[in-house]
């Protein structure tokens, strides 16, 4: 039996979202066994599905790719505005749809076991299903206002999921810290799509692109509209993907359950903006302004999200401010135009990211709900799987050969020195020195040393079951393996010849014409590139060694003669309380004593009850002309018939 | 086409099976002493349904002057004429279980009904003062009759009184202005007096008796279609009368008097000229008649919001309804027109299905106090939820036909560029939905006040309840056909 690509496309979408009504209707009644067997049956299902799509995709001639696209109905229609609902699959759709329900499959598996124990078992896969079906939405779209959809469907997931516990206090403000945060950027993404069919008179992405291209530069553009759009659908970007300066919920999402922080705010929904924006490369390669934003602001956010990583205690929030670093990487790859990189990346940072999540929710799994790392140590023989899948995944993202974060992450810092970025190229590889070292700082703090768990836990430190460490397991083999896809020429060409095929297979989406190397690819230069990268990588990796096994005393040391410098990263530069009481004090009191007491109360309730009291006392007077009495209302009678006459006669 | 008597007879049908149909209800009323509550009611139904065939079919597309231009037959009197008699099959439905009436013999009551549907359909087709006169009376007369139905219940009595004071006052005056009309032009035909005005002008008649003739004039129509400040009468009348006959008087001989209403002005006073209407006369209607609408919906509305009986405020609702359509006449063009009609059509239902609830809850319960409603959803929730939809509907709620109405209306108003007049109609449906929602409120959300047993509602009231309650609901989507037959129906006077 086999289906038309529309078919399983729309399968792959419906699949998730069939699991998402049944346990968010049913769920109440129905045991957790079935809830979880609906939950992952359907992403499992999908996942298969995806691959399916997949190797119908590799078997598909190059030429006709483009044309993949699928209208199913007309979703709206004014005018000449016309959105449809409607799917498009090219090579960069086809490394998305893998990554999101394959990762997303196995932390369904992960979550079996890890939220065994939690009330709302059927509320949670319910939102977790949810998820996967707008994520899917959004990566599937074969236009803006779909896309947004999508976009907005993982924003109310994310939501959902970060007050999961909405009983904490904590976890309640951190979604709707979350929710509004993203509105700033949602604010960005809308006026850019209405910009886009107010320019192109069309919101399907390969319609726009194509016009975008025929675009003069002198004429209409030189006002700066596809500046404008680019940067705006960047400014979406930001919060989506939690750059500076709104990268402020991302942390704080980590009030979520620890699955929902490696799926949605490690491994796909934070990459949304990534994607978004390699999507519109045919935009951004038009607009050079933008681009160069979105490589000075990825390569900053690199770079002040690693160092606040430095000092943070919570073993999730060191990841969190990890993610938020590792997508700065990604952006600073789209914005000097290297996107295949940024893809690249994404696609590893997605399995060894969801890799570290998953395993630090073992710890934590582990220590009955412990996050801080000055209370753990010692743990490498208690939990051993737990720790060797998790030093995988640091020894991915902190950049060594031959595990996949080297590979993505390498190619980046080349792609932006070769482009002629070396500043940019300079804060990346400082961000890379500083990741190695907070990442081998976790490990040692948790895994190694002496042990400083609480007494009282102690005694109950458990390995995660099965259905926790396969996927670990999984993901563990797929943050080794998954770089070698790309691996660059230059080695490539040592190892009998091998493409970097990553790059060949997103080639026809994502090639980037006319922003080759402006320096000469010299060998040398580059093997000199990637040998400082590994370089910074190994300081850090051995200063973190030094700091926290060796010398215990040093980092106090450090602490009491960098204070300033100390309290700075640690109170993460005091951006929160900036943002308090530059936006949100004025804000509360201007709603408070302008909008709500004033405007509301006095002004409209004033109003409206006035006029309530007003007419009330009418139909008084009303009643009382009423009387019953025949004469009474033959009076006015007369009396109206002779207002009536004097009206008319001097009108 | 002008036609002599025994030419008009075969387009006369309608009306003569309501005559045949009235004596054999007489005949069978004292013949039959045990058929007859099963034989009338089933009369009086096949009656209706006959003259609806009839008008429906055999007089279709015909426009002539039946009976020496005393009637005429167009597609404006064919759309009054199918209304008023679905207003009277609802009416006949919804009284045979009705305990109100139950209680007295009811010989009578269906042939009075038959004799008033006969001056009503008469009253839709008359273009000649003197029978508009005769068919106003005959609908008068037998509505005070039914009125004062109830012998033994002194407020039905007394509204019988009142009515029929009020209505010889009103008709009296009205006939004076006849008269006035008469002596200025010689004739009673509305085409000649047009004709006289016209050719005249209206300098050539002396200007306070034109006036006095047409105030005078109005004052009857006022009468009928309860207009502020001719509306007296009405609540009173309307809480007196047994609820089937206030259901009726507030749909059917309202609607007969817009329907002579609209004849007088766009036939009698007014001139097409392509597809606009010049005023013959000097008088400026449209603002005495924006004058009247706006009084007629304000105190009807705010009045309505201080009763606590139920059909006390339908009765000040119903009068502010009539202020609403009277919006329509106001700006003289087809749309007025045709928005008066699909008005007219969407009220027929939900009011009739407003006062079919009170019926039934009367029945069981022996109380129109709102107080007394509390708790229904708990006893009754299909009649809650009916009754939730008419008042949701009344309000002119979208999902609801009642909205479809208030559109048109609106629309045409500010198609003519009189938005202050659609904002003071949209003031009045945000007054009106304060004591529409107060029903609801008390059949939802208020406490039950101890009774707790099931509401008793018989097969016929629940099958006229969804045969009311459908219209209400998909008359938004399918307003098409609405609009399309309601638009032919005015072509008359669009003048096309």
């Amino acid at each position: 039996m086999t289906f038309s690509l529309s078919t399983l496309l729309l399968a792959i979408v419906v699949l998730p979202l069939a699991g998402a009504i049944i346990n968010g209707l049913f769920g109440k009644r129905l045991p957790n066994s079935l809830v979880g067997l609906t939950a992952c049956g359907t992403t499992g299902l999908s996942f298969l599905l995806a691959l399916v799509v997949f190797s119908k995709l590799l078997r598909t001639p190059l030429e006709e790719i483009p044309n993949l696209s699928f209208n199913y109905f007309r979703w709206i229609q004014v005018d000449n505005f016309v959105a449809s609902f409607g799917f498009m699959l090219d090579q960069l759709t086809g490394v998305m749809l893998l990554v999101v329900s394959g990762v997303g499959f196995l932390i369904h598996i992960y979550s079996l076991g890890y939220m065994a124990h939690e009330s709302g078992y059927y509320r949670f896969f319910a939102y977790l299903n949810l998820f996967m079906f707008s994520m899917l939405i959004l990566i599937l779209a074969n236009n803006f206002l779909l896309m947004f959809v999508g976009w907005e469907g993982v924003g109310l997931c994310s939501y959902l999921l970060i007050g999961f516990y909405f009983w904490k206090k904590s976890a309640c403000d951190a979604g709707k810290k979350a929710f509004i945060v993203n509105r700033v950027g949602d604010f960005g993404f809308t006026l850019a799509v209405i910009l886009i069919f107010w320019t192109f008179h069309s919101i399907d992405f390969r319609i726009v692109f194509a016009r975008a291209a025929s675009f003069s530069v002198e004429g209409f553009a030189s006002g700066g509209v596809l500046t404008t759009i680019c940067i705006l659908l960047f400014i979406g970007a930001t919060g989506k993907s939690a750059q500076l300066p709104l990268y402020v919920w991302l942390p704080d999402a980590m009030e979520g359950p620890t699955p929902v922080s490696a799926l949605i705010h490690a491994a796909t929904m934070v990459t949304a903006g990534v994607y978004m924006v390699a999507r519109c490369k045919a935009l951004f390669l038009l607009a050079p302004k933008a681009m160069l934003l979105v490589a000075v602001v990825g390569a900053l956010t690199a770079i002040f999200a690693a160092s606040i990583g430095l000092v943070q205690n919570d073993i999730k929030r060191v990841l969190a401010y990890s993610t938020v670093s590792q997508l700065g990487y990604m952006f600073l790859g789209c914005g000097v135009g290297a996107f295949a990189a940024g893809i690249f990346h994404l696609m590893t940072h997605a399995f060894f990211k969801a890799l570290l999540f998953l395993a630090s929710g073992s710890v934590i799994h582990a220590l009955s709900g412990e996050q801080d790392m000055r209370k753990m140590g010692g743990l490498k023989d208690r939990i051993r799987r737990t720790w060797w899948t998790m030093l995988i995944g640091t020894i991915a993202i902190a950049g060594f050969p031959p595990l996949a974060g080297f590979f993505s992450k390498d190619e980046i810092l080349w792609q932006t020195y070769s482009r002629g970025h070396v500043l940019l190229w300079l804060v990346g590889a400082v961000a890379a020195g500083m990741t190695s070292f907070y990442m081998f700082r976790m490990m040692f703090l948790t895994f190694y040393g002496e042990s400083r768990v609480a007494p009282e836990v102690a005694p109950q430190v458990h390995e995660s079951p099965p259905s926790m460490t396969v996927p670990l397991m999984v993901l563990a083999i797929g943050s080794v393996l998954a770089g070698w896809v790309g691996i660059p020429h230059l080695m490539g060409q040592y190892l009998g010849n091998l493409p970097n095929t990553f790059e060949q297979f997103l080639e026809p989406v994502l090639e980037t014409a006319g922003q080759e190397a402006a320096l000469p690819p010299a060998e040398g230069t580059e093997w000199a590139v990637m040998l400082v990268s590994v370089g910074i990588a190994l300081v850090g990796l051995l200063l973190a060694r030094t700091f926290y096994l060796q010398k215990p005393a040093l980092p106090e040391r450090l602490k009491t003669r960098f204070r300033g410098l100390y309290i700075t990263l640690l109170n993460k530069y005091w951006v929160d309380e900036i943002y308090d009481g530059l936006i949100v004090k004025p804000v509360k009191t201007i709603s408070t004593y302008l909008l709500w007491k004033f405007f509301d109360v006095m002004l409209i309730d004033g109003i409206v009850n006035g006029t309530g009291h007003l007419i009330r006392g009418g139909g008084g007077v009303f009643r009382r002309v009423q009387s019953g009495y025949t004469r009474s209302y033959a009076g006015w009678i007369l009396l109206g018939a002779v207002v009536i006459v004097v009206y008319i006669s001097f009108s | 086409m002008l036609m002599d008597n025994l030419q008009s007879l075969r387009y006369f049908y309608p009306e003569l099976t309501l005559i045949v149909a009235m004596l054999v209800v007489v005949i069978v009323d004292i013949s039959f002493n045990r058929l007859r509550n099963v034989l009338n009611p089933l009369l009086t139904i096949a009656a209706l349904l006959i003259a609806a065939y009839f008008t429906a079919y055999v007089n279709h597309g015909q426009e002539a002057n039946l009976f020496l231009g005393m009637l005429a037959l167009d597609s404006f009197a064919q759309f009054f004429k199918l209304f008023l008699l679905l207003a009277a099959l609802l009416v006949v439905l919804g009284s045979l279980h009705s305990e109100e009436l139950l209680q007295v013999h009811q010989g009578e009551f269906f042939a009075l009904l038959l004799a008033v549907t006969l001056g009503m359909l008469l009253m839709a087709n008359s273009i000649n003062l003197a029978i508009l006169y005769l068919s106003l009376e005959l609908v008068s007369l037998t509505s005070y009759i039914m009125v004062g139905y109830l012998k033994g219940d002194r407020l039905s009595n007394e509204a019988s009184l009142k009515y029929i004071l009020f209505g010889a006052i009103s008709t009296g005056s009205m006939l004076y202005g006849f008269s006035l009309i008469y002596g200025m032009t010689g004739s009673l035909n509305l085409y000649t007096i047009r004709d006289a005005f016209l050719s005249q002008g209206v300098q050539g008649f002396d200007q306070f008796t034109i006036l006095l003739a047409l105030v005078l004039t109005l004052a009857g129509f006022g009468f009928k279609t309860a207009a502020v400040p001719f509306h007296f009468w009405c609540p009173d009348v309307y809480a007196g009368a047994p609820t089937p006959v206030t259901a009726f008087l507030s749909v059917a001989p309202k609607a007969a008097g817009f329907a002579i209403l609209v004849r007088f002005l766009f036939s009698g006073m007014t001139q097409t000229s392509g597809s606009e209407w010049g005023l013959v006369n000097g008088i400026n209607w449209p603002l005495v008649l924006i004058g009247i609408s706006v009084l007629t919906m304000t105190l009807g509305n705010i009045a309505a919001l201080t009763q606590n009986n139920l059909k006390r405020m339908l009765a000040y609702s119903s009068i502010a309804h009539a202020g609403y359509i009277l919006m329509g006449s106001v700006v003289l063009t087809g749309e007025g027109l045709k928005s008066m009609l699909i008005y007219m059509f969407v009220y027929l239902f939900m009011n009739l299905g407003a006062f079919l609830v009170v019926t039934i809850i009367y029945n069981s319960d022996r109380s129109f106090e709102i107080g007394d409603y509390h708790g229904m959803f708990k006893r009754a929730p299909f009649l809650t939820f009916a009754m939730g939809v008419f008042m949701l509907s009344l309000t002119g709620i979208p999902p609801f036909a009642g909205f479809l109405g208030k559109l048109y209306v609106f629309l045409a108003v500010i198609e003519k560029g009189l938005f202050w007049f659609a904002v003071v109609g949209t003031l009045n449906a945000a007054v009106a939905a304060f004591y529409y929602m107060r029903v609801i409120k008390a059949m939802v959300l208020e406490e039950g006040n101890g009774k707790t047993a099931p509401l008793h509602v018989s097969f016929l009231n629940q099958a006229l309840l969804v045969a009311l309650l459908i219209p209400n609901l998909i008359l938004v989507v399918f307003w098409n056909p609405i609009e399309r037959w309601t638009a032919s129906s005015v072509k008359l006077f669009s003048g096309l």
